[in-house]
């Protein structure tokens, strides 16, 4: 790899990369995503491989493995450019049908393409409704990239923003330019980078640090893994400027180990970046020194808060300390250390190629920009979706998402991670961005949406936050430890049944302690699950503690399994499902359950038959007595009766 | 790579040194680094010295191949500690890699760690035990996870759970007592459409139903 020496030299290899691609060249691009992946992704792309080589296709068209396109639900996700026709769920069968209809006869595979609500098929990625309306100025260049090379990037005019602000800008004009974008941290609280950048540039010191926090702790949300999966060189791009700005020389990513191919994928990057002389000595020719390391982070929720991951990267154990000092002043060994999100990081490049100005257009008043959001649960359309902010909570549920499975009923979308809040459907139409999100008792967070519907209890949702964060607590401060581990046991009792009187008034009680008493931002916000579904589903915590019911049919110790003789076929499937040997009957006999053996495991329910439905949930209500014995014979219609 | 193989058996072999006789006449295995037993003896050899001695060949294999996964064990550390130039601030990444290649962390190779990097081994103890990623007991030669991230929570993940620990009956956190499995929750996988999932040695279920995770449960061996 030749070293690039100049802006020019870079312009120069732009064009030299373009010139050796023919934009009307057939590409199949895979994408090879984590979830993708899990859907046998690479089976599909051999099975491209083989068959464009087999129809003697090799030299006419190209393959490429992008990373995630956002919409995993219906992976593995296949586009043929240039047409930018969109195969969705492709298996490693359907690939010859596509190589000699789509590549040799320049036809569709109708079977393979996107079907909407009223059965019209869509061809197009762009038209498919859960791209539709979304605005990817982030994550939209995952689809067109191998991450693996760092070619793909600069053809698209990678590395342009960061060629701009060595050569056309100074530090100081790059610093004001993302204040006056006002870019808000994507990794949690929203504090304006711009902002945290100059604290870092005038702290006294000559060493000082530029940190990608790619933890990734909230256990719900990925799309920091897929931009660090997918595009590795946007997320290092705006590093390097960052520090260009900051005046820093040294950067580190944060990046977990569990996330192997993030990692791989960014030490290729770092070493392309690096053979470009885009990292190292002299950038570009610019004479601005820049190196960055990875740190693998061993796995704890903690350890993404900003004090605790500096300790971490310094090899102790990463627990938070209290902030007096400002890590932006006192970080990593002691020394000024700007950390932001992944996602923060890449939209600083955009910044800087498209201006302030541009930025701020887009947005609300206060927070401007796209937010990237993984929008999972109980909705048609899983996947990650960027949209601007401001756009309602409905518009990404329903608009994007599809609205819930199985036409079930909206009860619930959780926003900000294990420390967000849960809010109801009379919120709907609430414009998603920092500060309404946090009035609204959530918040931002790294930007996970939990859809939930009428199947989900709300208390048993408080509780798996709340034991979530108990569990990740470091124990440093007694608050935090003691407090959350209190209330774990108050909602596991509520959700056993035993709950009393008053434990909703003492959840609320040590929740207000430990907000206002813990060190760091863990404590401070663990009660939010808490104090979120007590303020908007109180009566299901009522119902719980009061009638021993659950209404959402989901605490084992509130719910018993009960045939139903009316409907039972005697099938035998619930039977034979069984783990514990609970259901008796036989031919012709309905089907009854041992309600002392039954272990509320869910099978039966889940496999009678949905035209039966025999098996019913019930809650707060005791089990009808067993048909007396003698009568259980099956009443099928027209023969027995 | 082949070498990366042959140190997670060394060191996981190494486990159990001494209590578990391994190979009893299957030929020794190669013990890098120690001179005159760096290829795998003959079956001549080990006879003769046997003879020599007074102890039976499978007694000798087995100390041969022990002093090989000590040696190798030990050089395997030592590489690692010098690949990050013996950097105190490295250590968590240092347990990392050792964690990676035997999948658990031996109590001698911590104690020869913190002795290169100059550090009180307690402080190696309290980041392993700190950390998710670290283990202090050998794993499972199989690896199930179980994702109870938010979202396959919302789609039933605990009673996934449920059923896988009833089908291997071991808790999470715990490996069978045969080192078969080892069973492990974890957070979002990254493919929350398939909620709830678990990975089966790399490999991703969706849901999988009583029998069918009795089915991918006896297909291991
Ligand atoms: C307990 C805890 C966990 C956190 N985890 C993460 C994380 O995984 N990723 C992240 O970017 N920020 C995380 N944060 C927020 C960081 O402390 C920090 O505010 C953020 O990385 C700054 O980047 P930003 O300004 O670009 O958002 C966490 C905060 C707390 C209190
Ligand atoms: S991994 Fe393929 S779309 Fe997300
Ligand atoms: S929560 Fe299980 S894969 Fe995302």
């Amino acid at each position: 790899m030749a070293r690039l020496r100049s802006a020019t030299d870079l312009g120069k290899k732009r064009q030299s990369i373009l010139s050796r691609r023919d934009p009307s060249k057939p590409c199949v691009t895979i994408c090879s995503g984590t979830g993708c992946h899990a859907l046998r992704s690479d089976q599909v792309a051999e099975a491209f491989s083989r068959e464009i080589s087999s129809n003697g296709l090799r030299a006419k068209v190209d393959i490429r493995r992008t990373g995630c396109h956002g919409f995993c639900e219906r992976g593995p996700i296949v586009v043929i450019f240039p047409e930018e026709t969109c195969y969705l769920g492709i298996k490693p069968e359907d690939v010859p049908e596509i190589v000699s209809t789509t590549l040799v006869k320049k036809q569709l595979v109708e079977r393979l393409l996107y079907k909407d609500a009223e059965g019209k098929k869509v061809a197009l990625e762009g038209e498919i409704p859960f791209y539709k309306h979304q605005r990817r100025m982030v994550f939209g260049s995952n689809r067109l990239i191998d991450p693996k090379s760092i070619d793909d990037y600069i053809a698209l005019g990678g590395y342009s923003a960061l060629a701009k602000a060595l050569f056309e800008m100074s530090p100081e004009e790059v610093l004001q330019t993302v204040k006056q974008a006002n870019l808000r941290g994507r990794g949690g609280g929203g504090f304006p980078a711009g902002v945290k950048w100059e604290t870092t540039r005038n702290a006294p010191g000559d060493i000082k640090y530029v940190i990608v926090n790619a933890d990734e702790g909230d256990p719900g949300a990925f799309m920091d893994r897929s931009l660090l999966e997918g595009n590795p060189h946007s997320v290092i791009e705006g590093l390097i400027i960052g520090a260009y700005a900051i005046g820093s020389r040294e950067g580190y990513v944060y990046v977990r180990q569990e996330y192997p191919l993030a990692v791989s994928n960014l030490t290729v990057a770092l070493k392309q970046a690096h053979g470009y002389g885009l990292l190292g000595k002299n950038i570009l020719g610019s004479g601005f020194d820049f190196d960055v390391i990875i740190h693998r982070g061993a796995g704890a929720f903690v350890s993404g808060e900003s004090s605790a991951l500096m300790t971490a990267i310094e090899g102790i154990v990463g627990e938070p300390r209290p902030k007096y000092i400002r890590t932006a002043v006192s970080g990593i060994r002691e020394k000024p250390s700007n950390l932001n999100n992944v996602e923060t990081w890449a939209n600083i490049p955009l910044i800087i190629d498209k201006g302030a100005g541009w930025f701020t257009s887009i947005g609300t008043e206060g927070s401007k920009g796209t937010k990237i959001f993984s929008l999972v649960g109980k909705v048609n359309n899983t996947g990650l979706v960027e949209v601007p902010m401001g756009m309602t909570l409905r518009e990404i549920i329903y608009d994007i998402g599809g609205g819930i499975r199985q036409g079930k009923k909206f009860k619930a979308v959780q926003t900000g991670g294990p420390s967000g809040g849960c809010l109801p459907e009379s919120l709907l139409d609430l414009p998603v961005d920092f500060d309404a999100l946090t009035e609204a008792g959530s918040m931002m967070g790294s930007g996970g949406m939990i859809v939930m519907d009428e199947d989900n209890c709300m208390v048993d949702v408080a509780r798996y936050f709340t034991e979530f964060l108990a569990d990740e607590s470091c124990g440093k401060c007694i608050p935090c430890r003691a407090g959350t581990e209190q209330m774990v046991t108050i909602l596991n009792r509520i959700c056993d049944g035993e709950g009393e009187s008053g434990d909703i008034e003492l959840l609320e009680e040590i929740s207000e302690v430990v907000q206002d008493a813990s060190l760091c931002a863990l404590g401070q916000t663990a009660p939010n699950p808490v104090l979120s579904t007590i303020k908007y589903f109180r009566d299901e915590y009522v119902a719980h503690i009061e009638q021993k019911r659950c209404p959402a049919k989901v605490c084992k110790a509130l719910i018993s399994y009960y045939i139903d003789p009316e409907k039972c076929t005697a099938c035998g499937i619930c039977l034979r499902n069984c783990p514990v040997e609970a259901i008796s009957g036989g031919k012709n006999l309905v089907h009854v359950i041992d309600q002392d053996k039954c272990t509320k495991c869910n099978t039966c329910f889940e496999v009678c038959p949905t035209r039966f439905d025999a098996v019913v949930k019930i809650s707060g209500e005791p089990v009808p007595a067993a048909v007396p014995s003698g009568t259980e014979m099956v009443r099928k219609k027209g023969k027995q009766e | 790579m082949a070498r990366g193989n042959a140190r997670s058996r060394s060191r996981k072999g190494s486990s159990s040194r001494g209590a578990r006789g391994a190979s009893k006449t299957a030929p020794v295995k190669k013990a890098r680094g120690i001179k005159g037993i760096d290829n795998p003896l003959s079956e001549s050899v080990l006879v003769s010295v046997s003879d020599k001695l007074g102890i039976p060949v499978s007694q000798i294999s087995h100390v041969v191949e022990t002093i090989g996964e000590v040696a190798q064990e030990a050089s395997d550390t030592d590489e690692i500690v010098k690949e990050y130039k013996a950097d105190k601030s490295a250590l968590i990444q240092i347990l990392l890699e050792i964690q990676r290649q035997s999948r658990w962390l031996p109590q001698d190779v911590l104690m020869s760690v913190c002795e290169k990097l100059g550090i009180p081994l307690s402080r190696a103890y309290r980041i392993a035990t700190f950390y998710k990623a670290f283990s202090l007991i050998p794993q499972g030669r199989h690896h199930l996870s179980v994702c109870m991230g938010t979202a396959c929570h919302v789609r039933g993940a605990p009673r996934l759970l449920d059923r896988v620990i009833d089908a291997i009956d071991i808790k999470p956190g715990e490996t069978s007592p045969d080192e078969k499995f080892t069973l492990e929750t974890v957070n979002c996988l990254g493919c929350c459409a398939l909620g709830p999932v678990i990975v089966l040695d790399g490999d991703y279920h969706s849901n999988p139903s009583p029998k069918e995770l009795e089915k991918l449960v006896t297909a291991c061996d």
